[in-house]
């Protein structure tokens, strides 16, 4: 286990870069050096791993498509040794490495091409969350205040009552708030591993679930996010 | 009773032979009965007699059995029975030999006839069928009907002692030349038997019975078959057709979305307040370059689909193979130590369309400067004629009779223009020096090597053979690649420049 510390106030936080794609790189450097990172470049999946070994990053941005293997395994090589936040790159019609590179730990997927501010704010979010805050016993988002400790839940101070399921639904997204938990973690985290092709009963929750704490009359879901096809988000 | 078949053959030997045979069968007999006469009384050796009759039927049938039958009892009255030297019918003996040889002569040659008859009958039918069974294996075998149509036509013919006959695949009217069977499966007109008028009217009648009724359910099988063959081949066109549209989706999203998040990200780092000059620079030279990159793919893109839909026409005009080249190095930004030109000053001019052969030399060079790690490709033209050529080419620059030299001029096999374009990169292996010009293939994944789109070769070698040339890949492993153009330096019936 190998929480990433916080950066020193010296040191910019390192954040691998791994795309073999060097114009893009060019520009994410400088991208990322505007936001307060260092960005190290690397082009290979084997360049990626050896980088994060000698000067240990504190995120990583990886391409899905890499000359020398795939995204999905740079990150799940990565995650045996570290907790570091990763972002994977994805293009349309790589849905499927998508979520297998969620599966094998990645934080988040942002698909090409992005705006680079919003891929700043993705690794700034990511980073956030990588920090500490277990002990965080009420998280209040947007109106909404979850005490974990009480098991409680208010929207504008008026109580909601959920069952335990909703509840621990509930309290997966909203500590992992801002990240994307696909079906199987979710039905993993609250049901337990055996349960992870289960889907239509984590969508039948889910419903449940919006109907009691999201806002009547809105547009749509403010509080959890649908990912179509990968699974749900807790807004920030 | 093998050795005894040659009696039953079906067709009988002359009758002349016949005749002779029965004389002497009958001479032989009546010589016979003297030495018998000492051991047995000389009414009872007709039966000798019944020798002759009996073969003679067999062979040759009622009538010469029944003359031999004739003979024979006359030759025994005449030779043998009392009173000996004369024709006299005295008693019954005479009277029962002369109707034993004839009726065993009715009998014998009835039976012999029946049994031909049957053997004829056989013989008939094994033909038939081994006709059948070669016809279904021409009709039915082959990958094309038509083709096959002539030669079971001509076995027909053979088989059944035909002049002439014909199977069309369409209704056909019968006249004085020939006589048309109809060829139908329920009401549907599948085709016409024609056979010479000289046919006899047994084979014809044989013909509507035997041969137009197998002839029809092999026609009809074999159109059946080539139906199913048809619809076989179409849909295996169109899973292609489906897997190179997948791999054009998957190609432009992946290759599309690159140059655009580099365009995106250098255009955000652009408004960076630390950036430097340098950097700065170097921003907009990655938005150029990633610009340039996608408005090539947009143009491979089309001209893949123009290819594809085989909408590429050549505008051909008369136009010099250096300019092309030139033309394309300025095209891909090339630096001058990016590639070595060495050109044949003396290059004649090529009849291509200058556009889609300018996009063929980008496509060529920039894949040849993608694999050349670092090192400087080459570039060499130089023109290649054959003796015959250059002496009708010297007659075509003298004056302006083209048109006539023209006729005698060979095809112009040996008389092109050869570009080389020699990289130094890692070569392709041999199993894959034809696939990297299917669309969407990317040789290798060597590192950093599968920046191109995949397309870039196949639309070389697409314009490339739209203007009558032709584009292939020389390669060993480790040495590198030649990629090599062969122009045609003239088209017959074209015009020479002015």
């Amino acid at each position: 286990m190998n929480t990433p510390a916080q950066p020193a106030a010296a040191r910019p936080p390192r954040v691998l870069v791994v795309d073999d794609e060097p114009q893009i790189v060019r520009a994410l450097k400088v991208v990322l050096r505007e936001a307060g990172f260092e960005a190290i470049p690397a082009e290979t999946a084997s360049e990626a791993l050896d980088l994060a070994a000698v000067r240990p990053p504190e995120a990583a941005i990886v391409d899905l498509v890499l000359p020398d293997g795939d995204g999905v395994e740079v990150t799940r090589t990565l995650r045996e040794w570290s907790e570091m936040p990763i972002l994977v790159l994805s293009a349309v019609g790589e849905e499927e490495q998508k979520v297998r590179a969620l599966e094998a730990g990645a934080d988040d997927y942002i698909t090409k091409p992005f705006g680079a501010r919003e891929l700043v704010a993705r690794l700034q979010a990511a980073l956030r969350r990588a920090a500490p805050s277990e002990d965080e016993p009420i998280i209040a988002v947007q109106g909404l205040e979850v005490d974990l400790a009480a098991r409680l839940v208010r929207r504008d101070s008026e109580p909601i009552h959920l069952t335990p399921i909703e509840f621990d639904l509930l309290r997966v997204l909203v500590r992992n708030r801002g990240r994307l938990m696909t079906h199987r973690k979710l039905l993993a985290e609250v049901w337990g591993p055996e349960y992870v092709d289960d889907i239509q009963p984590l969508r039948t929750h889910i419903a449940r679930l919006r109907a009691k704490i999201e806002p009547e009359g809105a547009a749509g879901p403010r509080y959890i996010v649908t990912d179509p096809g990968v699974g749900y988000r807790f807004s920030l | 009773m093998r050795p005894l078949t040659f009696l039953l053959a079906t067709e009988p030997p002359p009758r002349r032979a016949g005749v002779l045979v029965a004389v002497v069968a009958v001479a032989l007999c009546t010589l016979l009965i003297y030495p018998l006469k000492q051991v047995a009384p000389v009414v009872s050796l007709g039966v000798v007699y019944l020798l002759a009759v009996l073969i003679v039927s067999a062979i040759w049938g009622a009538l010469l059995g029944v003359f031999t039958a004739v003979l024979s009892a006359a030759a025994f009255n005449f030779f043998h029975l009392p009173p000996v030297g004369h024709f006299e019918i005295r008693n019954s003996s005479n009277w029962v030999a002369l109707i034993t040889f004839v009726v065993a002569a009715a009998l014998v040659s009835s039976i012999a006839e029946v049994t031909r008859a049957r053997t004829r009958d056989a013989d008939a039918r094994r033909r038939e069928a081994d006709l059948a069974a070669e016809m279904a294996r021409l009709l039915l075998r082959g990958n094309n009907l038509a083709e096959a149509l002539p030669t079971a036509a001509a076995r027909l013919a053979q088989a059944l002692e035909l002049n002439s006959a014909a199977i069309e695949m369409e209704a056909v009217e019968g006249d004085e030349r020939s006589v048309a069977f109809p060829l139908r499966e329920g009401t549907r007109r599948l085709g016409t038997l024609l056979v010479g008028t000289d046919t006899s009217e047994q084979s014809l009648r044989r013909l509507q019975e035997r041969v137009v009724p197998a002839l029809e359910a092999l026609l009809s099988a074999a159109l059946e078959r080539e139906r199913l063959l048809g619809g076989v081949v179409e849909t295996a066109a169109l899973r292609r057709a489906d897997t190179v549209k997948t791999a054009l989706l998957r190609a432009v999203s992946h290759d599309l979305r690159s140059p655009l998040t580099a365009i995106s990200a250098a255009g955000e780092a652009v408004g960076s307040p630390s950036l430097s000059p340098q950097e700065r620079e170097e921003m907009a030279a990655v938005i150029q370059e990633e610009a340039r990159r996608l408005s090539r793919l947009v143009d491979n893109l089309l001209d893949l689909s123009r290819l594809e839909a085989g909408a590429a026409e050549p505008r051909r005009d008369w136009t010099s193979v250096e300019d092309l080249i030139r033309a394309a190095l300025r095209e891909l930004a090339a630096r001058p130590e990016e590639f070595s030109l060495s050109i044949d000053p003396d290059l004649p001019l090529v009849s291509v369309d200058p556009v889609q052969m300018e996009r063929a030399f980008v496509n060529v060079l920039e894949n040849a400067r993608r694999h050349s790690g670092g090192f400087p490709v080459s570039v060499r033209g130089r023109a290649v004629r054959s003796l015959a050529h250059a002496r009708a080419r010297t007659v075509t620059a003298g004056g302006g009779r083209r048109a006539e030299e023209q006729a005698e001029e060979p095809t112009p096999a040996g008389d092109r223009v050869i570009v080389r374009v020699v990289d130094r990169g890692p070569g392709i292996p041999p199993a894959q020096l034809e696939r990297v010009f299917e669309p969407f293939y990317r040789a290798g994944t060597s590192a950093g090597g599968h920046r191109g789109s995949g397309l870039g070769l196949a639309i070389a070698r697409g314009f490339a053979e739209a203007n009558a040339g032709s584009l292939h890949v020389e390669s060993l492993p480790g040495q590198g690649a030649a990629f090599v153009f062969e122009l045609p330096l003239s088209e017959p019936g074209e015009e020479s420049p002015a």
